[in-house]
């Protein structure tokens, strides 16, 4: 036994110096390597991150939305609508929304104007709002009466705005100071910005404008009788899939969109088989097998004297794999450590700044964010076995070919 | 050391419960559908609400113009 | 000590390039004696001389160490009697590079996992016995007589009785080639066998070789006593 241990150490001893023997091709090996797992790390744990953010974060988007669909386009939604929308059975509560996009030519950046849902044309049937109590009873309420728009609790009035975080970046604006938009009629329309959304929220509140209904429709040139789309509230929470077909039966131009629905898009999205993923996810596959490729196809004629060398002198086969196994074993495992490592400072601490081109598109305005660690074991040993394991047995394959010839063919290929 | 960062994100990911929470009641109060992720264009920037056509209808030309657009999917409900 | 019956080596059998490089060899080297293998190159003298160092194995014949019928044992067993009973010196001294000269000479040691306060003193003692100062240095930075010296040192770890040395002269000048032969004759007094191919006749016509074998075409011409 204390032999063996010993035999092991030096065989390990071994390896380190003959990994430091050639520094510049090992720690270009190890930056390469790091590199791979970087980038794989960042990716798993990107997606999984904001999947899991989405996905806690989304709970709380509204169970049905009604859109009114006219010839594969979205169209605003008739008031009429939301009345036959209330009558159907089952229906807890029906609210408008009305929201738009608005192109800032100034610094090329798109916004979403939003009225909040209280102000929008209400067919509310009593002035409170029903949908926090009846729906979402499993939507989490901050403990803390810290709100995320606060305008003293009063309505938002006429002539204010609250905007996003990114919007004030963005224009470099902020409280008190006045944004003007052109209306539809020409009318130019000078709005205070009263406040901005916490930073905290950018992920879902970047690019919003808040403004009072009676702005927006002037702005945009909407008449009462039409709103963007219709939140719908089911009483019963196992029904809202009934309900939504009942609507489209109702009304034949509706789109119901329900929330699991929502989810699921995001959760398809950052998926592992699904968009982002493979686009980014293929490119470092590819780079990984060349590189192990490169590796298993073959020996220097150097290492195969090395081999030769140490099975003359009396090395079995088997600790001749054993050192090499050590060294694929070092370096991959050294890798895979600062590349997780890296990875997971890059994802949560900088933002992801290498996925931001990406992400970023062409977009101008672009929400800064910290992600919530979500990181489990499983993660990583996924990344384990995507990258460790396939390197390992890259190294070790050719070396055992090597390893087995007899000794002396080694030494005379390179010998005499 | 990878236990070491488990426990960190678990940590940290406690500290930020407050924060999920602001934001999924700001999602709620305001009944927002979507990340903020995508701004360039309107299928991207609401992606749980655009429908199939609506790449198409930015421009007629645009199979794929934006480059988020390629790497999202289009919502399909309501519309089969 | 060792005796070679009907040896046959055949490279490439089968093949349109089928070499054979010994013809039916049959052979005795005595133990505790110097013996020198000598022949033109492509004699087959290195071929023989890796089937006795149990490098290789042969393709007909057998072979047999200290009463040992060695022919048929498999490799892990090869490997263990290579390394506990025979010392390589080859034509180049075939060091590692980049690494230390210590670590050089205890090589062919780690697989047996011996203590490294004790495997380092031996290694130290070995290196000294043979005026090589710079056991901490790079093999690169080594001349040709002291590489050659540190690899008889590394032949030695083990403390192996039979000393098998491939052309250990070819790339020595003569005043190196008589301290080889110096050292050679002191192994013969610590009561180790020793075997050389060579076709310098400063090596098979010194004075302390016991026995001459000359080799031609893969087979023995003579043996004088």
């Amino acid at each position: 036994m204390q032999s063996w241990l010993e035999k092991q150490r030096y065989i390990v001893d071994f390896t380190m110096s003959s990994l430091l023997r050639r520094k510049v091709k090992n720690i270009g090996l190890l930056v390469l390597y790091t590199l791979i797992v970087f980038i794989l790390a960042s990716i798993i744990f990107f997606t999984y991150a904001i999947k899991r953010e989405a996905a806690f974060i989304l709970q709380g988007s509204p169970e049905i939305i009604v859109q009114n669909l006219i010839a594969g386009r979205h169209d605003l939604l008739p008031v009429s609508f939301l009345d036959q929308i209330k009558s159907i059975r089952g229906v807890a509560n029906v609210e408008s929304r009305l929201w738009g996009y608005f192109y800032d030519s100034l610094v090329g950046a798109n916004y979403t104007l939003l009225t909040p849902p209280s102000q929008a044309g209400s067919l509310k049937s009593d002035g409170k709002k029903t949908f926090v109590g009846s729906g979402g009873s499993d939507i989490p309420t901050p403990t803390e009466e810290k709100n995320l728009y606060e305008y003293e609790g009063a309505p938002l009035e006429p002539g204010t705005l609250i905007i996003g975080n990114g919007v004030a970046r963005m224009r470099s604006i902020g409280k008190g100071d006045y944004m003007p938009f052109m209306a539809a009629d020409g009318e130019i329309m000078n709005l205070k910005i009263v406040n901005t959304l916490a930073s905290e929220s950018e992920l879902v509140s970047s690019d919003l404008i808040l403004m009072h209904e009676s702005d927006f429709r002037k702005l945009f040139g909407i008449s009462s009788t039409y709103v963007t789309d219709a939140i719908v509230t089911v009483s019963n929470p196992s029904e809202i899939e009934t309900v939504a077909n009942k609507i489209k039966k109702h009304i034949h131009t509706a789109r119901p969109i329900i929330r699991d629905e929502i989810l699921r898009t995001y959760s398809s999205i950052f998926n592992w088989r699904g968009g982002m993923m493979i686009v980014v996810f293929s490119a470092a596959v590819l780079a990984f097998v060349i590189f192990a490729w490169d590796k298993a196809s073959g020996l220097s004629a150097e290492e195969r004297q090395e081999i030769g060398i140490l099975k003359a002198v009396g090395w079995e086969t088997s600790d001749v794999i054993r050192m090499k196994f050590w060294e694929g074993a070092v370096v991959s495992l050294t890798s895979f450590f600062s590349g997780v490592i890296l990875a997971y400072i890059h994802v949560f601490f900088t933002g992801s700044i290498v996925f931001e081109p990406a992400l970023k598109g062409w977009s101008n305005l672009y929400p800064n964010f910290k992600l919530t660690p979500f990181v489990n074991a499983e993660q990583l040993t996924t990344l384990f076995f995507l990258t460790v394991i396939p390197y390992t047995v890259a190294t070790i394959v050719p070396i055992w070919r090597a390893a087995t010839i007899d000794p002396d063919t080694a030494m005379r290929h390179t010998g005499n | 050391m990878l236990s070491f960062l488990l426990l960190h994100a678990s940590i940290s990911r406690n500290a930020q419960t407050q924060n999920l929470q602001l934001k999924a009641s700001l999602v709620h109060e305001l009944g927002l559908t979507d990340l903020c992720l995508f701004t360039e264009a309107r299928y991207t920037r609401h992606l749980s609400q655009a429908d199939l056509y609506t790449a198409f209808q930015d421009h007629p030309l645009s199979l794929e113009h934006f480059p988020s657009g390629s790497f999202t999917e289009p919502n399909l409900s309501g519309i089969r | 000590m060792i005796e070679l019956m009907n040896v046959r080596k055949v490279f490439n059998a089968g093949k349109a390039n089928e070499f054979s490089a010994l013809n039916n060899v049959s052979l005795h080297i005595p133990g505790n004696r110097i013996t020198v293998l000598k022949g033109p190159s492509g004699s087959g003298k290195t071929t023989l001389l890796s089937i006795v160092g149990c490098m290789s194995r042969p393709t007909a014949g057998r072979v047999k160490l200290i009463d040992r019928e060695i022919t048929s044992l498999p490799e892990r067993f090869l490997t263990d009697i290579r390394r506990s009973t025979f010392g390589f010196i080859f034509q180049q001294p075939n060091l590692i590079k980049g690494i230390s000269v210590l670590e050089n000479v205890m090589l062919p040691a780690y697989p047996l996992g011996d203590q490294r306060k004790d495997l380092c003193s031996r290694a130290n003692q070995g290196l000294e016995q043979l005026n090589i100062v710079k056991s901490g240095s790079k093999v690169e930075w080594l001349s040709g007589g002291e590489a050659q010296r540190v690899s008889i040192v590394r032949a030695l770890i083990n403390n192996p009785s039979i000393i098998i040395a491939d052309e250990p002269t070819a790339h020595l000048d003569t005043k190196l080639s008589y301290r080889f032969m110096e050292i050679v004759e002191k192994f013969k007094s610590e009561g180790k066998t020793v075997i050389i191919t060579s076709h310098d006749p400063l090596v098979y016509d010194s004075s302390i070789i016991d026995k001459v074998i000359t080799m031609r075409d893969g087979k023995i011409e003579d043996t004088p006593a």
